[in-house]
């Protein structure tokens, strides 16, 4: 097919170079580091295990696990809930459907680190507008971000705000993916609404899901920014997720192998996640057929 | 034409140094990477224009940070461990942190200990030695809104520091002030989660902040006296809410008390300018910083200090701009242009009429009496964001005991790494 027996390979070349370069290499990097301590005049140690070991031994540690763990819990489905919902309402042309995609949208047109800057200004319990709106509707001014019973709720509606555009544009794909001649006949044996829904469209819907799954909490797992900006791991550690501490121990403690451990240790949990979210939705002997 | 072989060589040279022209002239002029504090506009660049004015051949890439990141920011490129940038603000606690990891270099002989107050070198000081140049040193003043206090009937804090208010007075007036619902409150700190703000409250009780060598926190920051203090600030936001709560931009803070929104404040020298400037309508008055009326009175300070990049490519450069920015009149124009409290003697001298005013001489009582500066310790930068956050969460109601060991616990496991 090729003139050259190399061509294939030069094509995948770029694609390849790039993941080596910006994901493998530093992986590498990161797993190896994790086994260092850095010392004062900036030398690299030897320490073996006794960056995992302090971790291990670390109960804010353990919150971290426990609430990124719980954060995961309820936003990957629930963002992917949204998604799903959102592409059925814009798949059918309507009178507002153009206003219903822009809308949907809009979100990603806007980086992580200004979303969260304008939502901290907006959920601000005393000069934001959210909580005026609130007042003038004759309800109570609700603390968002500064509680720590509310913190992480309020943290999973302004990611899955700005996340159900984005992961929708892919189900849209997919629900568009499904032909017709399968509705008509759907139409035609008297299966309407729910049950449509469930015994045809979800089933036709797994792979591009399995995707959205993966990819959405591979991404939720990273989750920093809003972090970062709005409520620093806080109050009270309620939204200490686990990129956020890794951050922490290289920029404020200045301990480079903690947060390679903390990294490494991210890598494992997502893996492993990731793999059984695919066994789940894609059993293996699907896969051979 | 034919190109003889002179003629080729002549014109060789003259367009050799032609391309060579700007790389001369450039080698001539030097340019410094400064980092600074993100002071406003007016602040920052007159005085920097002076040094440019001074050194021709010197010119400065400034950059300036806001409060928030500047820290943090510095360590990223500190850590990459090449000579940029050549010159940084230190935050005076600091001046171990950078000094033991090898990120300063030493000053003992450009600067004259004698030109300075004992304190300014002290904190510039790391085992022996001078590592970063004084810049002015700080001192906290309570301000107050004289309208609202005439409106709402109570009588304000006298600017004697004989009789200073207790936290306990100041609670009391606020409350009669404050009207959360609207959005109007009685005080406000004005750095709400900064030890350098808030350590006075528990070592007003008589607690000491970090053990005398610096590197143990528990029993220390964790004891009754600030368990007590920090409860108490605590309240002010959970319980009597005369505090606006999660306000921690320090940009904020003083805009909510001149733009009338807040009846007190206790925030630095510096923000008196800032107010005139930008409020000229407000009525308002300076006290002495409170304390609490079973202990003693306790008043943060501390000092902007800067310092050379122990591997600046610009040694000579940089040694200039510490010679000229610690001039008697680079620091006067400092001090005119931003109100700190002034480490050089000269100052103090040559300035003499401005500080007849209730303000300055509030600063200076208090400077020579009440003053205690954050600990000293190489793991200052771990100490200061460990406690930050615990200010945060126990501003935010939780419960004080608990936050502050957890915290304790997490310092000294940080701190330890600079044992040796």
């Amino acid at each position: 097919m090729f003139r050259h027996p190399w061509a294939p390979y030069a094509f995948i070349a770029p694609a390849f170079i790039g993941l080596f370069v910006f994901r493998f290499i530093p992986i590498g990097l990161s797993g190896f580091g994790s086994f260092f301590s850095e010392n004062l005049r900036g030398d690299m140690v030897f320490v073996g295990l006794k960056n995992y070991a302090e971790l291990m031994d670390d109960p804010s540690f353990w919150n971290t696990m426990r609430v990124t763990l719980i954060f995961n819990l309820i936003i990957n489905p629930f963002q992917i809930c949204c998604a799903l919902a959102l592409a059925m309402l814009v798949r059918r042309p309507s009178k507002f459907i153009d206003v219903f995609r822009l809308g949907f949208i809009m979100p990603m047109t806007v980086s992580i680190a200004l979303t969260s800057i304008i939502w901290s200004i907006l959920l601000d319990p005393t000069l934001g507008p959210v909580n005026g709106l609130l007042r003038w509707g004759g309800f109570q001014s609700q603390p968002f971000f500064r509680s720590e019973h509310q913190a992480l709720e309020t943290l999973i509606l302004v990611a899955t705000w700005k996340g159900a555009g984005y992961w929708m544009i892919f189900l849209l794909s997919g629900l568009l993916a499904i032909p017709k001649e399968i509705d008509d006949s759907a139409l035609i044996d008297g299966a309407t609404g729910i049950r449509k829904f469930i015994s045809i469209t979800l089933p036709l819907m797994k792979r591009p899901l399995a995707f959205v799954l993966v990819a959405d909490t591979a991404a939720n797992f990273l989750l920093f920014a809003p972090v970062y900006i709005i409520t620093n791991g806080g109050p009270n550690g309620a939204t200490q997720l686990l990129m956020f501490e890794a951050y922490q121990a290289a920029f404020a403690y200045i301990n480079h192998g903690r947060s390679m451990a903390i990294s490494t240790i991210i890598l494992v949990v997502v893996l492993l996640i990731a793999m059984f979210e695919l066994r789940l939705f894609i059993p293996a002997e699907e896969e051979q057929s | 034409m034919t190109i003889s072989r002179r003629n080729l060589i002549k014109s060789s040279a003259l367009g050799s140094l032609a391309l060579a022209m700007p790389n001369i002239v450039r080698a001539q002029q030097t340019t410094l990477k400064v980092v600074w504090m993100g002071w406003p506009d007016n602040q920052v660049l007159p005085l920097m224009a002076e040094f440019e004015k001074r050194n021709p051949t010197i010119k400065l890439a400034l950059e300036r940070m806001p409060f928030q990141q500047i820290f943090q920011a510095l360590e990223i490129r500190l850590n990459a461990r090449n000579g940029d940038p050549d010159i940084f603000i230190v935050d005076s606690p600091l001046t171990a942190s950078y000094a033991s990891r090898g990120h300063l270099m030493e000053l003992d002989s450009i600067i004259d200990k004698k030109r300075f107050a004992p304190s300014g070198i002290a904190a510039a000081s790391f085992d022996g030695k001078i590592y970063s140049a004084p810049f002015g040193s700080s001192m906290q003043v309570l301000y107050y809104n004289k309208d609202m206090f005439k409106a709402a009937g109570v009588t304000p804090p006298s600017a004697d520091p004989a009789s200073r208010w207790t936290w306990e007075q100041l609670v009391e007036a606020g409350k009669k002030m404050a009207k959360p619902a609207e959005n109007i409150w009685g005080f406000t700190f004005e750095q709400q989660e900064r030890p350098y703000q808030l350590l006075p409250m528990g070592q007003s009780l008589g607690g000491t902040a970090l053990s005398p060598d610096g590197f143990k926190a528990s029993s220390y920051i964790d004891g009754p006296a600030f368990v007590e203090g920090f409860t108490f600030m605590q309240k002010m936001y959970t319980e009597s809410k005369i505090s606006p709560p999660g306000q921690f931009d320090t940009a904020l803070t003083p805009e909510l008390f001149g733009a009338g929104k807040c009846a007190m404040m206790v925030a630095g020298t510096f923000v008196f300018d800032t107010l005139k400037t930008k409020f000229p309508n407000l009525d308002f008055g300076v006290a002495p910083h409170p304390y609490f009326a079973k202990g003693k009175p306790v008043t943060p300070t501390g000092a902007w200090h800067f310092g050379v990049n122990a591997r600046t490519q610009q040694k000579a450069a940089a040694s200039q701009f510490v010679t000229d920015m610690l001039s008697d009149d680079m620091n006067v124009l400092w001090y005119k242009l931003r109100p700190y409290v002034p480490t050089l003697n000269a100052v103090w001298e040559k300035e003499a009429s401005s500080f007849t005013s209730d303000l300055w001489k509030i600063a200076k009582y208090d400077v020579q009496n009440t003053a205690v500066p954050r600990p000293a310790t190489p793991g200052f930068r771990e100490y200061e964001d460990i406690v930050r956050v615990a200010l945060r969460d126990i501003q935010s109601g939780a419960n004080a005991q608990q936050i502050l060991t957890a915290a304790a616990q997490k310092i000294d496991r940080e701190i330890a790494k600079y044992k040796g």
